[in-house]
C-alpha cells in the first residue's frame, strides 16, 4: 500500500507541475497575442490589402485559448489534489475543447504564412502600386507604405529593380520607361530626398540604386508572428497532451 | 590615263570599314542595360582617332533592314528621322559627336557609355530628326557607327549584334498560390491531428471505463477522504475467568 500511495502522490505531483506549466503558458500566449493584436508592424497595410487576415484571426483566438488554459489549470490542480472524478471529468473535456480551438488557431498561422508568398506581393505592388486613378483609399496606403519600405530599408521592388521591367504595371501606365525604369524611391537619395546621381540610377549603376529586392524584409516580420502563434502553441499543445494523457490514467485509476 | 583614273575615283570615294562592332556595355555591370525602350552601348573609344573632322553618328535599324542601309543616307532627313521610325523608315541616325568626346585616354572611375532611347521630350518633335528617342518596340535592332565629314561618309564601324529589348509580361500571369505546402504547416497538421485522434480515443474509452465498472477493483489507489483505519483488537480486554481463580 505505501508503494502504492508513493505511485500516487509521484503522479499527483507530475500532473500539479504540468498543470502548473500549462497555466503560465497560457498567460504567455494570451501576452503574446495580445501584443500581435495591437500593434501591428508598419508592413500591416500591404498585409491588409491581400484581403487575408487569417494571421490576425488566429492572434484573437490565441488571446482567448491562453486565458482558457490558465483557468483550466487551476480548475486540472484542484480536481487532482481532490481526486475528485467530476472534477476532472470536466477538465479533460474543457482542455479536448480547448486543444481544438489552438489547433485550428495554429494550422491557420501556419497556412496564411505559406500563402504569403513573393508573387501575392509581387501582383499587388505592381496593381497599386502609384495607381492613377486610386479606387479607395488602400491604393494611397498601399503606395505609402511601399515607398517608406523602399527608402527606409535601400531596396527597390519585391525580387528586384528588374520586376519593373518584366511585368506591365500601374506605375509603367504613368511613367515612361526611359525616364523611370524604376520608381524614383529605388535610387540611392540624398537628404533633400533628390537621387544623388540620376543617370546613375536610370542606368543602373550599383551605388546609385537599390538592387536587391524588399521580399526579405517583408517576410521577416510576417514570419516572427507566424512562428510566435503557430509553433508556440504547438509546443503548448504537445505538452498539453502529454498531461490531459496523465490526466486521464490517473481519472480512471481513482477509486469511485 | 582614263583607266588610272577611274581606279583612282572609286577609292577617293571608298568607306573606311573599321574593325571595332558596337556591343552592349559589359562593364561595368549594369542594371538598366536593356530596358523596354533603351539600351546601353559602349562608347567607341580609339576607334575615330583618324578622323578628327568628321562627325560621328550612331545608325540605329531593324534588324531585317541593316544590310539594306545606304552610307550616303543624310541625317537629319526625313528619311532618316527618328519620328518616322519603324516605319516608313527603318534606320535613323542620332547620337551627333565629335571625336573630342570619344578621346582614347580611359579615365579610371568614369563609366563612359551611351544609352540609347534617353531623350524622351523630342520623341514627338518633327523638328529634332536627330533625337535620341525611347524605341518604339522590343526590336531586334542593329546598330553601328558612321563618320562623316560634311555629308561625305568615311569611316563606318561594323554592324552590331542583333539586340532584342524586354517585353513586359501582365502581371496576371504571376502565379500568387504556392505550389505545394510547406514542410511546417504539413507536420503542425498531421502532429496535431494525430494527437488529437489520441486524446478523443483516451476519452472515449474513460467514458466505457466509467459505464461499464469492470476495472474498478485492481490496483487502485482510493481517494484520501474515504481512507479508513480499522482497529484490530490485539489484545483479550475481556476478563479471564479462569485467572480469577
Amino acid at each position: 500500500m505505501a508503494k502504492n500511495y508513493d505511485c500516487v502522490h509521484i503522479l499527483q505531483g507530475l500532473l500539479v507541475f504540468g498543470n502548473v506549466v500549462i497555466g503560465m503558458c497560457g498567460i504567455a500566449l494570451t501576452a503574446e497575442c495580445i501584443y500581435f493584436v495591437s500593434n501591428p508592424h508598419d508592413l500591416y497595410p500591404l498585409l491588409k490589402a491581400t484581403e487575408n487576415s487569417d494571421i490576425y484571426t488566429s492572434a484573437w483566438i490565441g488571446i482567448f485559448v491562453g486565458l482558457a488554459l490558465f483557468a483550466l489549470s487551476i480548475l486540472g490542480i484542484i480536481g487532482v489534489i481532490k481526486a475528485s472524478r467530476t472534477l476532472l471529468l470536466v477538465y479533460i473535456i474543457l482542455m479536448l475543447t480547448t486543444f481544438a480551438f489552438e489547433m485550428a488557431s495554429c494550422i491557420t498561422a501556419a497556412t496564411h504564412q505559406d500563402s504569403l508568398t513573393p508573387g501575392l506581393f509581387l501582383k499587388q505592388m505592381l496593381e497599386r502600386y502609384q495607381k492613377s486613378e486610386p479606387a479607395n483609399n488602400s491604393d494611397n496606403v498601399v503606395t505609402k507604405t511601399w515607398d517608406e519600405l523602399m527608402l527606409q530599408n535601400h531596396c527597390c521592388g519585391v525580387l528586384g529593380p528588374s520586376d519593373w521591367q518584366e511585368y506591365t504595371s500601374a506605375f509603367r501606365r504613368m511613367h515612361s520607361d526611359a525616364d523611370y525604369p524604376w520608381p524614383r524611391m529605388c535610387c540611392v537619395l540624398d537628404a533633400q530626398g533628390l537621387p544623388i546621381n540620376l543617370d546613375g540610377c536610370k542606368l543602373g549603376v550599383s551605388g546609385y540604386y537599390n538592387s536587391n529586392g524588399c521580399y526579405d524584409t517583408i517576410s521577416g516580420p510576417v514570419n516572427t508572428h507566424a512562428w510566435g502563434v503557430a509553433w508556440f502553441g504547438f509546443a503548448i499543445l504537445c505538452w498539453t497532451f502529454c498531461v490531459l494523457l496523465g490526466t486521464m490514467f490517473y481519472w480512471s485509476r481513482i477509486e469511485y | 590615263m582614263l583607266p588610272l583614273l577611274l581606279l583612282l575615283v572609286p577609292a577617293a570615294h571608298g568607306i573606311a570599314r573599321l574593325a571595332y562592332t558596337p556591343a552592349l556595355t559589359k562593364e561595368p555591370s549594369l542594371g538598366g542595360q536593356k530596358t523596354a525602350s533603351t539600351f546601353v552601348l559602349d562608347q567607341p573609344r580609339c576607334v575615330f582617332d583618324k578622323y578628327g573632322n568628321a562627325d560621328i553618328w550612331l545608325v540605329v535599324a531593324l534588324d531585317s533592314a541593316a544590310s539594306t542601309f545606304n552610307n550616303t543616307e543624310r541625317p537629319g532627313t526625313p528619311e532618316t528621322a527618328f519620328q518616322n521610325f519603324p516605319d516608313p523608315v527603318h534606320a535613323y541616325m542620332t547620337l551627333n559627336t565629335t571625336l573630342i568626346n570619344y578621346p582614347c585616354s580611359n579615365p579610371a572611375g568614369d563609366i563612359t557609355v551611351l544609352r540609347v532611347g534617353s531623350e524622351t521630350s523630342c520623341a514627338q518633335d518633327v523638328t529634332r530628326p536627330t533625337c535620341n528617342g525611347p524605341l518604339p518596340g522590343p526590336g531586334p535592332y542593329r546598330v553601328k557607327f558612321l563618320a562623316l565629314e560634311g555629308s561625305v561618309p568615311v569611316a563606318e564601324t561594323g554592324w552590331s549584334l542583333p539586340i532584342t529589348l524586354k517585353e513586359a509580361k501582365s502581371p496576371d500571369t504571376i502565379s500568387t498560390t504556392r505550389s505545394g505546402h510547406s514542410a511546417g504547416m504539413i507536420a503542425i497538421t498531421t502532429i496535431l491531428s494525430i494527437l488529437f485522434a489520441i486524446l478523443l480515443a483516451g476519452l472515449v474509452a474513460m467514458l466505457v471505463f466509467w459505464s461499464s465498472d469492470s476495472c474498478s477493483g485492481s490496483s487502485t489507489f482510493s481517494k484520501p477522504e474515504s481512507v479508513t483505519v480499522r482497529r484490530y483488537n490485539t489484545h483479550h480486554v475481556y476478563d479471564q475467568p479462569a485467572a480469577r481463580l
